[in-house]
């Protein structure tokens, strides 16, 4: 479901083909002053549910990023629930009592130094996963996993694949809809091994796939964080569901999951 | 108005005759007065007066001088050849699209002089008591080894010529200039001229003055190509065998020529030798190519056949990789053209061109597309001074892509025109011709739909129907032997026709109204008036000034907001949401000829202001999305520079140097605060040096050395993560800039054999001959090794690639 990205991969690999090369190079990058980062969470199964709230570093900087601690953070529901999330660990704020109910709408509100941000999401109802399973990577050496799963007709739906190895999330976003397959079985594919990676799944790995229902406005922020590493001709930041000036995303989804060992 | 004197007849001019019947009258006062006596006296003195007034008025009887230009040795028509007259310096005329030349001049002795680039020039007696046919046949020049060509010889065409911001390409440079691969690319070379950009590495896109790479009208044999490149950019669909003559207006085309902002490439292909049949063609490392040719009728008709092709997928078959040796990456071109001279007023042409470009990967993937024209065309003369051409022009651009990953999956898009051209050309006197005609075209535009099964009928996916039209005339007129203006208009309209449904967007991009349309119902129109002028003032006969203005509009744009020109960019019409884009420029520019034309020298600065510029809104969905008009933000935009340029013309050495110093910017609200902001294809300073030596008789060499400091680019200001993936901060849109760019080719030609029936000859060339790695894109990511830290990649294509390819004719 990543037609673009397919096609770029073809792009790539035909011009790698054509005695190109890679270099790191050094480059003087501008500096701007920090600026905000919020990820929530709301699921459909019990909490607690987790805010991260931290700031951008510059470029040069090592990747430590600096956790938000005075921050006031609630979530509300549309139902009147509302609870004030308390901090665990730096930057990492905490719900107790409540609970995510498909088909709700909640609301993050964050309060920082004076500037509150918002933003709301509303939970989708529940897919189930189907299958999972290996397949021969179409692209490169090595398997892929593949997911299936039924999507709901007479529904938009926009879903979110996260994949676990060995209990550790592998950083990349795999996402898709249903605007060409209503009602119909999907076959979900995730490239756990890409064309230049260096640490391919081995046997015996654990991995736990979870399906995430989002909805639409979740679905774009991923959608529009595509090209964020620089191959994209304008990069800009993804469009979020959270106030201006805010990175990042607030997303009330409902979970499902299923496990496969690496053959 | 014609008198009779002692059997001879004269030409009055209007004025001695009005001169007359006032004296005339005078007169017969008079004699009312002074009855009688002075009566026969007077009589004679009026009559003196008369022929005193008449003698400058006897030598106004005009006659016609007409026909074509002509290759001796195939017939082609010369396009752009100066026809000139010893006895009237400074007057003279130049041959049309069609090798077609009309000169009107009062009765007399004339030597006529005909010369083009490349051509020993060619000389007429001619004796003009009536009009007459004079066609010329030219024969080409010898090499000349020395440094020493004869000074009446060169050419100062470039002071006296009044096009501006034009630049014909000599197809002769195009054999001689290396570029990538040692295909030769007309796409690539004319971006050695100043003004004219490339729009990245690989790509035959380019930008002109700052324009966007869609703002290219790009005409072969007068028909539209919608996308000139094969493989994603690294090759152009023109098969350069069959290249005549090449045209490129910066922006300031005359009014014949509408549709795009900011440049023409007018591209004729060769019409075929009318005496002789031929065979030539090449094998080179990476295509081949054929071109036959022939008469139909010796004389009276020709054809050309044209077709080359790429097997770089013979060279993935020897890969290891599964996934390369099953993969299939080629494209081929295919020329044909035939004329007939039906009569000697009449001829007619017929051409036709299909391309495509296959990339397939393993039954999973598939992209193909390309392009088909067909015209036809019927010259007409008239009479010797009102010659006609009609155009019926079929031009089609589609793209296909497939894959086939479990789930089956088309994504298809095509625009597809009809086109009547008609134009007229009216030679009416020494110094001034009329140039008029209307082209009419219809749009069908299939915008990139999805469908799940790959073979679907076009016809029953929904098309957005567009009819364009434009009237135009343009007047050439020399006021004197130093001044000389074209100006003229074209009227320009454009409608978007239904059937369908059609939105109409709020600048959020919320629908604000819904609406459906029957058959060929009117959705929106626009109409402009483009006016055009240029002068040309020549200070002396080696060098002129010039000045132009145009106004052009644009009603076909391409959307894409990747890096490169893609096939799955996607061509959408003006209508009720898209305003028409237009441009307005000014320029200026001293030309300059030295050391007896030997060099050649221009300069010139020009301001473009552009109106109703198209953006994307953040996180935009251009790809297959129905309501694509809802994602686009509208501003304006200006650009402007200095070009200068220098080229050696003569001599065992030759070739230029050019230099443009520039800025292009743009204007939205939405973007950066609102301010002006670099456009992606800014770039301050661009260098070209090319130089082709003759060694000798069989080998030249030839080197091209290109420079440009870095396109204007966004890189991130921070970084954050996300779910443990490391993201980047963007703030300002094009606030920094990529890498200088730098290169130098090296190529070399040997001719091993030429004698009058066969000639075979090898091209050497090295493609980046230094190495130097330059920056394709740069991408942010956390360091391989370290993952705690994160670095910039950048990503070069090309290297040094050496290449050959063997040449043969007959």
């Amino acid at each position: 479901m990543k037609r673009t990205r397919i096609i770029y991969i073809v792009i790539v690999s035909v011009v790698c083909l054509l005695a190109s090369c890679e270099k790191v190079i050094d480059l003087k990058l501008d500096t701007s002053s920090s600026a905000i980062v919020i990820q929530g969470n709301v699921f459909d199964h019990p909490g607690p549910y987790a805010v991260k709230i931290s700031k951008t570093v510059d470029f040069t900087d090592a990747n430590t990023f600096p956790p938000v601690t005075d921050a006031k953070v609630s979530i509300s529901d549309n139902v009147g629930n509302s609870e004030l999330l308390t901090q665990s660990e730096a930057g990492t704020y905490l719900t107790s009592k409540l609970r995510g109910v498909p088909g709700r709408t909640y609301t993050l509100k964050v309060e920082i130094q004076g500037k509150t941000y918002t933003g709301s999401s509303t939970m989708p109802a529940a897919v189930g996963i189907d299958t999972v399973y290996f397949r021969k990577n179409i692209f490169d050496e090595g398997n892929q996993t593949v997911l299936e799963f039924r999507d709901p007709i007479d529904v938009d739906n926009y879903y979110r694949v996260l994949e676990f190895v060995n209990d550790t999330l592998r950083p990349g976003f795999y996402i898709g809809n249903d605007k060409l397959y209503q009602g119909q079985e999907i076959v979900f594919t995730i490239s756990s091994t890409s064309i230049n990676s260096n640490d391919p799944l081995k046997t015996g790995a654990k991995i736990r796939l979870q399906l995430e229902c989002i909805d639409k406005n979740v679905f774009e922020y991923f959608r529009t964080s595509r090209g964020n590493n620089g191959q994209a001709a304008s990069p800009a930041n993804p469009v979020s569901n959270l106030s201006e000036g805010v990175l990042g995303y607030f997303n009330a989804c409902s979970v499902r999951e299923a496990s496969i060992t690496v053959p | 108005m014609f008198i009779s004197v002692d059997g001879h007849k004269f030409t009055v001019s209007s004025a001695a005759w009005r001169t007359y019947r006032y004296f005339a009258h005078e007169m017969m006062l008079m004699q009312l007065y002074f009855n009688g006596a002075g009566m026969y006296r007077s009589k004679l003195y009026f009559f003196l007066i008369f022929l005193f007034l008449l003698q400058p008025v006897l030598a106004q009887q005009h006659f016609t001088i007409s026909g074509y230009v002509r290759d001796a040795k195939t017939g082609e028509d010369i396009i752009g050849a100066n026809v000139t007259i010893k006895e009237l310096p400074g007057k003279g005329a130049s041959t049309n699209t069609y090798g077609y030349y009309s000169i009107t001049l009062p009765s007399g002795h004339y030597q006529l002089s005909t010369q083009y680039i490349g051509y020993s020039p060619q000389i007429q007696q001619i004796d003009l008591t009536q009009s007459q046919k004079v066609d010329f046949q030219l024969v080409e020049q010898v090499k000349e080894l020395s440094e020493v060509v004869v000074s009446s010889q060169r050419k100062n065409e470039n002071i006296t010529k009044l096009e501006m911001g034009v630049q014909k390409l000599d197809t002769k440079d195009l054999k001689n200039i290396p570029v990538l691969f040692g295909e030769k690319d007309v796409l690539k070379t004319i971006q050695l001229l100043p003004g004219i950009k490339s729009a990245g590495e690989g790509s035959s896109g380019f930008n002109v003055r700052g324009g966007a790479t869609d703002q290219n009208l790009i005409l072969l044999d007068e028909a539209t190509v919608y996308n000139a490149s094969h493989l994603m950019g690294f090759f152009s669909v023109f098969n350069s065998d069959a290249i005549k003559d090449i045209s490129v207006y910066k922006g300031n085309e005359p009014a014949e020529y509408g549709g795009r902002l900011s440049s023409v490439l007018d591209i004729k292909m060769n019409d075929g030798n009318d005496k002789k049949f031929g065979v030539s063609g090449g094998i080179g490392l990476i295509s081949s190519r054929l071109t036959v040719e022939g008469p139909i009728v010796k004389d009276k008709g020709s054809f050309i056949i044209s077709a080359r092709r790429t097997y770089a997928d013979l060279f993935l078959k020897l890969s290891q990789d599964t996934t390369l040796n099953n993969a299939s990456l080629y494209f081929y071109d295919f020329n044909a053209k035939a004329n007939y001279r039906i009569d000697n007023k009449t001829r007619i042409f017929l051409s036709g061109y299909f391309g495509k470009d296959v990339l397939k990967l393993n039954n999973n993937f598939g992209i193909n597309w390309g392009n088909s024209t067909a015209t036809m065309r019927l010259n007409h003369l008239f009479s010797d001074r009102l010659f006609s051409n009609t155009s019926l022009i079929f031009s089609n651009y589609n793209y296909k892509i497939n894959i086939d990953n479990t789930i089956e999956m088309n994504i298809i898009s095509r625009i597809q025109d009809f086109c009547l051209k008609q134009d007229f050309q009216l030679f009416s006197g020494t110094n001034s011709t009329l140039k008029f005609g209307i082209n009419s075209a219809v749009h069908n535009i299939i915008p990139g739909i999805i469908t799940a099964s790959s073979s679907v009928d076009l016809k029953s996916l929904s098309n957005k129907h567009a009819w364009e039209n434009a009237l135009y005339i343009t007047h050439q007129y020399s006021f004197s032997n130093k001044f000389s203006v074209e100006y003229g208009a074209r009227l320009s309209s454009f409608s978007l026709l239904g059937p369908g449904k059609f939105y109409t967007y709020d600048l959020d991009g919320n629908t604000i109204d819904t609406a459906t349309y029957k058959r060929n119902e009117y959705i929106k129109t626009y109409v402009y008036i483009e006016p055009r002028a240029t002068f040309n003032y020549i200070l002396n006969p080696q060098s002129s000034v010039k000045a132009a203005y145009a106004r052009n509009v644009q009603n076909l744009h391409l959307l894409s907001n990747t890096t490169s020109a893609n096939p799955t960019d996607l061509w959408i019409p003006s209508s009720n949401n898209v305003k028409p884009e237009i441009a307005d420029q000014v320029s200026l520019g001293y030309y300059h000829n030295f050391l007896e034309n030997k060099y050649e020298f221009f300069s010139e600065i020009y301001f473009k202001s552009l109106q109703n510029q198209i953006d994307y809104k953040n996180g935009a969905e251009l790809n297959f999305n129905e309501n694509v008009e809802s994602q686009l933000l509208y501003g304006k935009g200006r650009a402007y520079g200095l070009e200068m340029f220098l080229k050696k013309k003569y001599g065992k050495l030759n070739g230029w140097i050019s230099y443009t110093l520039s800025r292009t910017e743009r204007k939205f609200e939405q973007i950066n605060n609102g301010n002006y902001y670099p456009a992606r294809q800014d770039r301050t300073h661009d260098v070209s040096i090319v130089g082709i030596y003759d060694l000798n008789k069989r080998w030249t060499l030839s080197a091209t050395w290109v420079y440009n400091t870095g396109n204007a680019v966004t890189y991130p200001t921070g970084k954050y993560q996300i779910d443990g993936k490391t993201m980047f901060y963007y703030s300002n849109r094009n606030a920094n800039r990529m890498p200088a760019y730098h290169r130098l080719d090296l190529g070399a030609t040997w001719i091993v054999k030429k004698t009058k029936e066969f000639e075979s000859s090898w091209t050497f060339s090295i493609y980046n001959a230094y190495s130097h790695e330059n920056a394709y894109m740069i991408t942010f990511r956390n360091n391989e090794l370290d993952p705690t830290r994160t670095e910039a990649v950048q990503t070069t294509l090309f290297k040094l690639i050496p290449s050959f390819s063997y040449n043969f004719k007959f």
